[in-house]
């Protein structure tokens, strides 16, 4: 049931100001997106068209709190599919960034570790300039599991198999890769200066 | 030919779970007399986990950068590194203003759109070309093999370069090195579930099994793909997939470098056919 005293109706406006909302107010209900969707076959309630009629309608809180959010691969197949060129994909994208911001301000809880990935996933960029998956690991694990030593855990019973097999195959680890240590120390560039400028300024445009 | 010279950008798994990628790519193109100049310093295009499109220009303006004052264009192996590149050289050309503010970030983002992103894939058909491809094949493939392309390769519209439901650039460099394509029509371009591998296993296992089961039923010998995520899908986490879904799968999946590597004539153990992860034994005595 929708209740009219809780629909945000700025919240269209909202979403058309960041980057990939622009173009919500074209979307006409047609469903291509989600017919063609590759989550939906899985996750039948998964239905990107409903989060745009419902974005549409200002139901802010529904939408932003929904876990389906997290579960959208960015595949770009609904965008490409689009008859009125919504952008679904990115559109998508915006609103989990309107979540992020609304988390951020304490005014939600988002109920997937994945923001948890993606934060930590830049945050070895930021410092180093290239992904560093041991940092990523040492980051999100923890934070996922709510504390360092059920974090290391969780890490262990995902890494166990993975990371060994990856060391016989010589990809990661003491020996692995092109060098002794690749994968254990991070590659990091020179100018990591120039990283830490991108991601301020970009943290600004976000605001 | 006119391509002698190109910037390559090899991206984050090249360093480690798409090594195997990274030099059989290498490998190829020297074979083939194309020059890689490794783009200097590069740093991470933000892949999928950079949802903010801002960060993802400021990024990737400054390996676009790199390339374009070595006057090079630049190539990668890696889809979503394509994207990222592709999509942000045509927003800094489209609108001068963000081009503007983004070299204000600092003098070494200034891009001026005077050369292209490309994937491999795109450079070894399109560019170099079939014919010169096949002047230097050398052995042929006597495998079944099922094309698969994922995201990015045919969508979005902006930077695809190939059909967005039934590409056709593999199926031709197969074809090409007598190799048989399965029917894989409808998996080619589903998306192999990587971005969610970390964060909703369930889902991501759900989607590559589909994908390499419908490849095994098809008779393929292997699966050839073009980017090193759905590689990490699709090969390294292969096992993983079998032990959580209870399953066999053992699908070799390999990159069409190593395929067209092999094509060429060029010595397994330099196209890292021994890292991945299902093995790859069986294909080499299919190589004749
Ligand atoms: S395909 Fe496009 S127009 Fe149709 S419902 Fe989806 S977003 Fe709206
Ligand atoms: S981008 Fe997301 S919503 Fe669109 S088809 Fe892919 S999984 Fe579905």
């Amino acid at each position: 049931m929708i209740k009219t005293w809780e629909l945000d109706p700025g919240f269209k406006d909202e979403i058309m100001k960041e980057p990939g909302g622009e173009h919500l107010t074209s979307c006409y209900q047609c469903s291509t997106c989600t017919i063609g969707c590759p989550i939906t076959e899985i996750v039948p309630s998964y239905n990107p068209r409903k989060i745009i009629q419902m974005s549409l309608l200002g139901m802010r809180e529904e939408v932003l709190s929904s876990p389906d959010l997290w579960i959208c691969l960015i595949c770009q197949t609904c965008t490409a599919r689009c008859p009125q060129d919504v952008g679904i994909s990115d559109l998508l994208s915006a609103i989990r960034r309107i979540a992020e911001k609304d988390e951020e301000a304490g005014k939600l809880k988002i109920e997937s570790s994945r923001p948890l990935f993606d934060t930590a996933f830049l945050h070895t960029v930021e410092k180093y300039g290239r992904l560093y998956d041991i940092g990523l690991a040492m980051e999100y694990y923890p934070k996922r599991e709510g504390s360092f030593i059920a974090g290391q855990k969780a890490m262990m019973k995902d890494y166990m198999d993975f990371g060994m097999r990856m060391f016989f195959k010589g990809k990661m680890g003491p020996l692995g890769g092109h060098g002794l240590l690749k994968g254990v120390l991070p590659s990091k560039i020179k100018k990591t200066d120039v990283m830490k400028k991108i991601f301020k300024w970009a943290e600004e445009k976000e605001k | 030919m006119s391509v002698t010279k190109l910037a390559y950008y090899p991206g984050c798994p090249s360093e480690a779970t798409a090594l195997d990628q990274h030099i059989s790519t290498e490998a190829v193109f020297e074979k083939l007399g194309v020059e890689l100049v490794e783009v200097e310093d590069w740093n991470c295009c933000g892949a999928a986990e950079a949802e903010n499109p801002m960060l993802v220009y400021a990024l990737n303006a400054r390996n676009l950068a790199i390339a374009e004052r070595a006057s090079l264009n630049i190539m990668t192996p890696c889809s979503i590194c394509y994207y990222n590149l592709a999509r942000t050289a045509k927003a800094l050309k489209e609108d001068e203003k963000l081009s503007a503010e983004i070299k204000g970030i600092d003098s070494s983002l200034e891009y001026n759109g005077t050369i292209t992103a490309k994937h491999v894939l795109d450079v070894l058909v399109n560019d170099i070309g079939m014919d010169e491809l096949e002047s230097k094949i050398v052995k042929k493939l006597n495998i079944k093999v099922a094309p698969y392309y994922g995201c990015y390769i045919g969508r979005p519209r902006e930077t695809a370069y190939d059909d967005p439901d039934d590409p056709v650039l593999m199926d031709k460099l197969i074809e090409l090195m007598g190799g048989e394509v399965v029917p894989f029509t409808q998996m080619k371009t589903l998306c192999c579930g990587g971005p969610l591998m970390m964060t909703r296993a369930d889902i991501a296992y759900d989607m590559a099994r589909t994908i390499l089961g419908t490849a095994k039923s098809a008779g393929a010998d292997c699966v050839a793909l073009a980017c090193p995520l759905c590689g990490m899908m699709l090969d390294a986490k292969q096992p993983d997939i079998e032990k959580a879904l209870g399953i066999k799968i053992e699908m070799p999946v390999v990159y069409i470098t190593q395929l067209l590597g092999l094509a060429l004539g060029i010595d397994a153990s330099k196209l890292g056919l021994d890292k991945n992860a299902v093995d790859t034994k069986e294909l080499l005595g299919k190589v004749v």
